[in-house]
């Protein structure tokens, strides 16, 4: 028993981790412009899929990069997609809500038969940082990978380095000001498009990393996108739309309870309790933990 | 091939000049005068369907909308020509008739979509739970009680089974808004999904193959799949012509105004999918006696619900006929003009197209020709 809550423990704080890094990116974008971008999970794929690229030789055999390289590399391509989505399609179509929702699913979808129809079926792994640890002298009935371990460190690094931009810098601080109101930073000179941008940006790095990780912990796969997608969601709506410090807690929530969930009833129902908890949030408490209510303009 | 072009050239000469410039001229030169030449093809027929449309509009124009004379002669003609396919389709293409039988229940589903998210705004991505939950009733029905059941036994039992489910999904979310909405309804497809591959009884991922197919005639199954879908069309055009989808309408431009004339929006919201899931149950059961097998990934996979839309958008949302032509599009293009193509290839084409569409011609293909068609008279039709 104690061991098993020894294995929940770790197991649950490093897939928490890479959850809390989906769901920050999703939350921003919606909270910031009231875009709700369901080709977040598509991004999150195309991190997986870019670092496999990368780093193993048999996608492209000329191309292989040390892991340690080419994860700065496959952060600044995702973020870069994000943008360019953003650029090429969204701003088009973001003063309606509907058809932005509609356009960004479709582009979800036709991402699965993009990846289809390049690297086929099959899943793709890859690695980026080999080898376990063994805690079995300490009680503890479990092999964390290291990759799980920096996963860990690096999504509480970029949190870190997120928090600071938001609440420390003037850039940053536009950032929270349009997503308190967007007339009120307008009338205090705020660029509203380029506040968009960046969020999108930032979003996209995000994306980027948590593929990286999904991708090396697991695989990459077509229909990837869809799982961060619904625990995005999921994850959002139960810490508040638009705070950072809800998705962070939410995000433990979800994870924990996802890991508590496989240890205790098995891998097929993995999510369905988390769908359950969002279903009693969005009738009881649809303002989420750490919500607020929207300003109207 | 002439009328490709011709319908070609009515869509672009309609197209926005959002790219300004070339665009611009390109629209003046070349496709203005098209569709003027257009226009002086098409006025004679239309002047001469004007006694016919006149005719209509007297008798039926209160309950379907007044035609033109030349939309008159557009529906008579599709009409016609999807009540004689059983002849000529399969002289024309070998698998074309398939396509229809396909195509009839797909623009039941579009249809069926639309008159609740379409109409009211509150957009749905999970219809595809909805004929989900009136094929397994069939399949389960089937295999688990006994597998001699008639048709008219299981069928209603069926329908009735997507209507429950939707009012399921209906009254804890209505009083949710937006985004929260639709996304509770992805949830609900996802949580159907999930259903299915974690109890065995649900049939996993093989599914049912206990539902025997309507027939193995490519004709009678064709008529088995069009007759009810012209049914459901009718159906819905006439109550979305009536007071009903004004309602619905109003809901989607400004709840509170509605509710504040005394119209409780609740209740006509609960319509719309009580009219939504009824039709959808009905798609539900086509499809088991289309495929004769029910499983997750022909009945609930959230894919398919995104299918639904992109039809709907295609042909025009909250329009009854833009969806119905939305989704023969579709299914045409994807299967009869793409068809040396992958799979993978063959969807990229079709969202594509369909980011087009949402990009720059929001109220659909088939709305669009239908305008044009009745400015073809210069208002006198």
């Amino acid at each position: 028993m104690l061991q098993e809550i020894g294995t929940l423990v770790l197991q649950g704080a490093m897939i928490s981790a890479i959850y809390a890094l989906i769901a920050i990116g999703f939350t921003m974008i919606f909270g910031v412009g009231g875009v709700l971008n369901l080709a977040h999970g598509a991004l999150i794929m195309a991190g997986a899929y870019v670092f496999g690229i990368l780093v193993t030789e048999t996608t492209v055999d000329w191309l292989v990069i040390h892991p340690a390289v080419a994860f700065p590399i496959t952060v600044v391509v995702v973020a870069l997609l994000s943008w360019g989505l953003y650029q090429g399609l969204v701003r088009w179509i973001e003063e309606n809500v509907v058809i932005t929702f509609l356009a960004t699913v479709v582009v979800a979808v036709a991402s699965t038969e993009l990846v289809i129809l390049l690297f086929g079926q099959s899943p793709m792994t890859m690695t980026l940082i080999s080898g376990a640890v063994n805690l079995e002298p300490y009680g503890i009935n479990a092999r964390p990978r290291y990759v799980q371990f920096v996963g860990f460190v690096v999504s509480w690094i970029a949190i870190g380095l997120l928090w600071y931009y938001v609440q420390e810098t003037d850039d940053g601080r536009s950032i929270l000001a349009a997503s308190m109101s967007e007339r009120g930073a307008r009338l205090t000179g705020v660029d509203l498009h380029s506040v968009h941008s960046k969020t999108w940006l930032i979003a996209g790095a995000l994306a980027g990393i948590a593929g990286v990780f999904l991708g090396t912990t697991g695989s990459a796969t077509p229909l990837m996108w869809l799982n961060p997608l619904a625990l995005a969601f999921i994850i959002v709506v139960i810490g508040g739309i638009g705070s950072i410090k809800g998705s962070v807690v939410a995000a433990y929530f979800i994870g924990y309870l996802e890991q508590f969930t496989v240890t205790f009833a098995g891998q097929g129902f993995r999510g369905i309790l988390s769908l359950v908890v969002l279903v009693i949030f969005l009738l009881y408490l649809p303002q989420g933990l750490y919500g607020r209510e929207y300003v109207h303009d | 091939m002439i009328s490709t072009i011709l319908l070609l050239g009515t869509i672009l000469s309609t197209v926005p000049g959002r790219l300004e410039g070339v665009a611009g001229s390109v629209r003046r030169n070349v496709l203005l005068p098209i569709g003027r030449g257009l226009d002086r093809l098409l006025a004679p027929i239309d002047r001469a369907m004007v006694p016919a449309a006149t005719a209509y509009n007297h008798r039926f124009g209160r309950y379907f909308g007044e035609m033109s004379g030349l939309q008159l002669a557009f529906v008579a003609a599709s009409l016609g020509a999807l009540l004689t396919a059983g002849a000529w389709a399969p002289l024309v293409l070998g698998g074309l008739l398939r396509t229809l039988a396909l195509a009839s229940i797909w623009a039941i589903f579009a249809m069926s979509w639309d008159i609740q998210s379409g109409y009211t705004g509150y957009i749905s991505f999970g219809h595809s739970a909805l004929s989900g939950a009136a094929g397994y009733t069939m399949a389960m029905l089937l295999a688990h009680v006994d597998p001699a059941l008639p048709l008219w036994i299981t069928a209603p039992l069926s329908v009735l089974a997507a209507l429950v489910l939707g009012l399921l999904i209906a009254l804890p979310t209505l009083r949710l808004e937006g985004p929260y909405f639709s996304l509770i309804t992805f949830v609900a497809v996802l949580l159907f999904y999930r259903l299915t591959t974690a109890f065995g009884w649900l049939g996993g991922i093989p599914g049912f193959s206990e539902p025997d197919v309507f027939t193995w005639n490519p004709v009678v199954r064709y008529y088995y799949m069009l007759v009810p879908m012209l049914l459901i069309a009718a159906a819905l055009t006439f109550l979305a012509r009536s007071n009903l989808g004004m309602i619905l309408v109003a809901i989607r431009e400004n709840e509170s105004a509605v509710s504040a004339a005394g119209i409780d929006p609740t209740k006509f919201k609960i319509w719309s999918f009580v009219l939504s899931s009824i039709p959808m149950g009905i798609g539900g059961v086509l499809l088991v006696g289309f495929t004769g097998n029910v499983d997750p990934n022909t009945f609930v996979v959230a894919d398919n619900s995104i299918e639904m839309i992109a039809m709907a958008v295609v042909g025009g949302m909250s329009s009854i006929l833009g969806p119905l032509g939305g989704a023969f599009f579709i299914e045409i293009f994807s299967h009869e003009v793409l068809h040396g193509f992958s799979t993978p290839v063959r969807y990229l084409f079709l969202w594509t197209l369909v980011l087009l569409v949402l990009v720059f011609a929001r109220d659909g293909l088939f709305r669009r020709i239908w305008h044009r068609l009745g400015d073809v008279g210069g208002g006198e039709g």
